[in-house]
């Protein structure tokens, strides 16, 4: 695998306050590359770092191994497609995407013969004469994504570039994009606030909050096996509950949480006996079972609210001490429904279990 | 090394180079120049005791410092009647059904651009000693008051730049959400009291502003009291005068009627700043204020209201029209038609015509290529050269006419630059007073413009100087078009700096309709002011007609 992008400890401070803190990661060639956290979390600021529009406080940018920290952002080779699109609105499709070319002082029938293809490729051949303001959202888009392709970047940039659209066209052009960024192989970075989005298109997902990153991993396994407390609160549903860890046998703990319940965690080193910690499942792992005479076992509690949501069915679980756990289950007709205000057990397998630091707080 | 090598071209950049630029233009042209009356009001001529001579003359002399207390009564005056007829004048045309509320408008745009020494010298026809109207009316035994002086200034003063009141609190007024005022009246305030608690506090920065521009134009107008005031004489004519006087030797003492004059503009333009910026309530209407239904009797007597005071404000224009078809005995007009008049401008206009179309011309459109890039860098690149960019922006808002004339001529009239009475300093002096409208319409739209457009090309490979060129210009043409028309507008009619900085050749129209006036040819001078209004209205024709633009961008 070679870098094509290597981000070097690279923080980024506003008078004060610090919007990117020491990130380090690199992105094979190639490879969909996702920045995924929440507004303010840095991840925009760090792109605009790599395009060049801001100047990083410390850390360096190597593309393909070679420092660009002083190369100017005209002169960085970067393709960005922005959120609000961007698109030139003064020019015509064809010039759109023409412009990278004849910035870079490429001949007229090599423009000619590269945006012709490109525009073949995103299948607006038919529209190149048309004005910005004659197109739909969804082709301006793809306008400003072959803009941005056209000029064989070394990286391209896209920052959170569907957020604009509705729904449908959304679902639509994410695996558009995926499709041609395979085709064409171009390394890519995207930044997005929707973990769907991060989790669908993505090789490679890192989670970041306050200017950190908190995971670097396949969705599949950001999913699985969050790393940190807030991975696991921001990518999928989860939940939460302050427990105390009661005992541990061959890397198996049993944890106290709510009034009186337990629960078991596999696959654990480095806790003791008497430590706090958050319990963290999610609401698909966990199961509602009719509880036995024997309460002194697993985890309890009295169903307090069923939330109907078509094919799935949620179920609101208090399980004593101020604590709820939410429980989701698929729907089959016809199967038993449970009794508001009944005590139910909760089946939880010890692999589906995670342990955190507590929150500070 | 190759860091200092980095730092090095940032620091060449093109925009760089264009903000240093930019910062030596505007202190060469305002800074120095105001720096330099500044130094020679405290030099105190050869036999000075103390740097303070000047001043100490200024004010232990009633001649002097009586024409300051002249100057605020009727700044002060104006202003506050401009208020007066102006805030009605606009609620009522914005909220009630008042009819031909267009042709309203226009006429108010009208009497804005209008040259206010214009204004002047129409009402001595009609209300002068010789008047129509004063004749007419002692026919009948009706004395009228004297339009000459205190009051004839004010009068005429609160006629001509009510319109600032009228655009900006009617663009304020379009600021507040109509559900602002239901939540009033629902919660049971009355029609009055809801405009008194709820509406007028909003409009508070309109209004400030309104009444600073007023308060400086009133203060710094140099035609009007020349043409009205005979005896009563404001600072502005007093430094006029004494400039002549002093011609050829240094204007020591016009330094220091100066240096006064912009004092006090520059606080009256900080007090409003600081007023408004604790008033500002940043309101975006949703559903602007929508008109009332009223019953006819109030919106006749609001018609009635703005009928008169629209009509009075227009009376001087159309009497200039007029009268440039009559023939004329001096300042005594007879009524019989004739094309005399055109007919003896015909011989002279060539030139003034020309010098005015031609400076007037050239300074737009270093305006326009100026006050883009000046623009760009105050919102694009901000920082503390940009803010203090800005400053000095703001500051020429405040630099009157007259007092750049005199900065202008202290500072380039000597060799090396010669400079005084040649087309070059008068172009320059255009310029540099005008840019802030070219910097503020530029600053607006670009505002509004999010900076991924430009960013996108400079990320496909155009450099800063490119972009700008390719794309910014291209985004920013309408607002940079409407900015060209308005200056053109408000710079061929100017006359304070230009009767300072002309010399015989640089002649200007507005020069010559102030010497015609002064020698009492009214008849020539109104055909001469008839092309002036032309030249000023036509430009804003296009603005309202072709480009759809609202009266407001005015302002």
């Amino acid at each position: 695998m070679t870098t094509a992008v290597s981000i070097d400890s690279i923080t980024k401070r506003f008078d004060g306050t610090t919007a990117v803190d020491d990130v380090t990661i690199d992105i094979a060639r190639g490879e969909f590359f996702t920045l995924l956290g929440s507004s303010g979390c840095g991840k925009t600021t760090l792109l605009r770092i790599i395009a060049g529009f801001l100047r990083q406080t410390s850390g360096t940018i190597r593309f393909a191994d070679k420092p660009i920290d002083d190369v100017p952002a005209h002169r960085r080779n970067t393709g960005m497609v922005f959120q609000n699109y961007a698109i030139f609105p003064h020019l015509s499709v064809f010039d759109n995407i023409a412009y990278g070319l004849r910035a870079r002082r490429c001949a007229k029938a090599e423009v000619e013969a590269r945006v012709g293809q490109m525009l073949e490729l995103i299948q607006l051949a038919a529209l190149r004469h048309r004005r910005p303001r004659e197109l739909s959202g969804g082709q301006q888009q793809r306008v400003v994504l072959a803009r941005a392709m056209v000029i064989q970047p070394d990286v391209l940039l896209m920052d959170e570039p569907l957020s604009n659209l509705d729904t449908a066209m959304r679902v639509h052009l994410r695996a558009e994009i995926r499709a041609l960024q395979r085709q064409v192989g171009i390394t890519t970075i995207y930044v997005t606030h929707d973990q769907e989005e991060a989790l669908l298109m993505s090789d490679r997902v890192a989670v970041m909050s306050h200017g950190r990153v908190e995971q670097i991993a396949t969705p599949l396994e950001i999913y699985n096996a969050p790393r940190t407390r807030f991975v696991a609160g921001f990518v999928g549903e989860c939940n939460m509950l302050p427990g105390k860890v009661a005992e541990v046998l061959d890397g198996t703990a049993t944890v106290a949480l709510g009034d009186g319940g337990r629960l078991a965690v596999d696959g654990l080193a480095g806790v003791a006996p008497g430590e706090a910690r958050t319990v963290a499942f999610r609401p698909q792992d966990a199961e509602l079972l009719p509880a036995p005479d024997d309460t002194t076992q697993g985890l309890h509690g009295r169903l307090v609210d069923i939330q109907f949501l078509g094919g799935t069915v949620r179920f609101v679980v208090d399980i004593g001490a101020g604590a709820i756990v939410h429980v989701a289950a698929q729907r089959r007709t016809g199967a038993a429904i449970p009794v508001l205000g009944g005590r139910y057990r909760l089946d939880v397998p010890a692999h589906a279990v995670r342990l955190f630091e507590p929150t500070a707080a | 090394m190759n860091g200092t090598l980095a730092a090095a071209r940032r620091l060449l950049g093109f925009w760089p180079a264009v903000t240093a630029g930019m910062l030596i233009v505007t202190a060469a042209l305002l800074l120095l120049p105001v720096f330099n009356i500044v130094g020679l009001s405290f030099s105190g001529g050869e036999t000075a005791a103390s740097v303070l001579d000047n001043y100490r003359k200024f004010f232990s002399e009633p001649y002097y410092y009586r024409t300051l207390i002249n100057s605020f009564i009727v700044s002060i005056s104006a202003t506050v009647l401009a208020l007066l007829v102006g805030v009605p004048a606009a609620y009522f045309v914005s909220r009630f059904q008042i009819w031909m509320r267009n042709l309203i408008r226009a006429a108010v745009v009208l009497i804005f651009v209008s040259p206010p020494f214009i204004g002047s010298y129409s009402w001595i026809i009609l209300l002068g000693r010789n008047g129509i109207v004063t004749t007419t009316l002692a026919e009948w035994g009706i004395p009228l008051p004297s339009i000459y002086g205190a009051q004839g200034i004010i009068f005429v003063f609160t006629l001509h730049y009510f319109p600032f009141v009228f655009l900006l609190v009617s663009s304020g007024l379009k600021s507040i959400d109509q559900s602002i005022e239901d939540a009033a009246r629902n919660l049971g305030s009355s029609e009055l009291a809801t405009f008194k608690n709820v509406i007028a506090p909003l409009l508070a920065p309109s209004i400030s502003t309104a009444a600073l521009l007023v308060f400086i134009a009133c203060f710094t107008d140099l035609g009007t009291p020349i043409i009205l005031g005979e005896r009563f004489r404001v600072l502005p004519v007093l430094i006029y005068g004494e400039f002549v006087n002093d011609f050829g030797g240094r204007p020591v003492l016009a330094s220091t009627l100066s240096v006064l004059l912009l004092v006090i503009t520059t606080s009256a333009l900080l007090l409003q700043r600081w007023y408004a910026s604790r008033n500002a309530y940043g309101t975006a209407a949703v559903r602007p204020l929508t008109l009332q239904e009223q019953p006819l009797g109030k919106r006749l007597l609001a018609a009635l209201f703005v009928y008169v005071l629209v009509g009075m404000a227009l009376l001087p224009l159309a009497n200039i029209v007029v009268s440039s078809f009559l023939k004329a005995n001096g300042p005594v007009l007879l009524a019989e038609f004739t094309l005399d008049n055109y007919r003896r401008i015909l011989g002279t206009i060539g030139r003034p015509l020309w010098n005015t179309i031609f400076f007037t011309t050239t300074a737009t459109l270093l305006c326009a290529v100026f006050g883009t890039m000046i623009g760009y860098v105050i919102v694009r690149r901000p920082g503390r050269v940009s803010s203090f960019l800005d400053t000095i922006i703001m500051f020429s808002f405040a630099v009157p006419g007259i007092v750049l004339g005199v900065g202008l001529v202290v500072t380039y009239h000597h060799p090396p630059f010669s400079m005084t009475g040649t087309a070059l300093i008068l172009i320059l002096a255009y310029f540099i007073r005008r840019l802030p409208f070219s910097v503020r319409s530029s600053v607006g739209m670009l505002q509004q413009l999010s900076r991924d457009t430009e960013e996108a090309s400079v990320n496909l490979g155009a450099g800063p100087a490119l972009t700008f060129v390719k794309i910014t210009v291209p985004l920013l043409s309408v607002a940079i078009l409407s900015g060209v028309l308005l200056t053109w507008s408000n710079t061929i009619r100017e006359l304070s700096a230009t009767l300072i900085l002309q010399s015989g050749r640089t002649v200007t129209i507005s020069i010559e309709i102030f010497n015609e006036v002064v020698n009492g040819n009214f008849g020539v001078a109104s055909a001469l002011g008839t092309v002036l209004i032309l030249l000023t209205f036509l430009p804003l024709s296009v603005l309202f007609t072709a480009m759809g633009k609202r009266e407001d961008a005015l302002v």
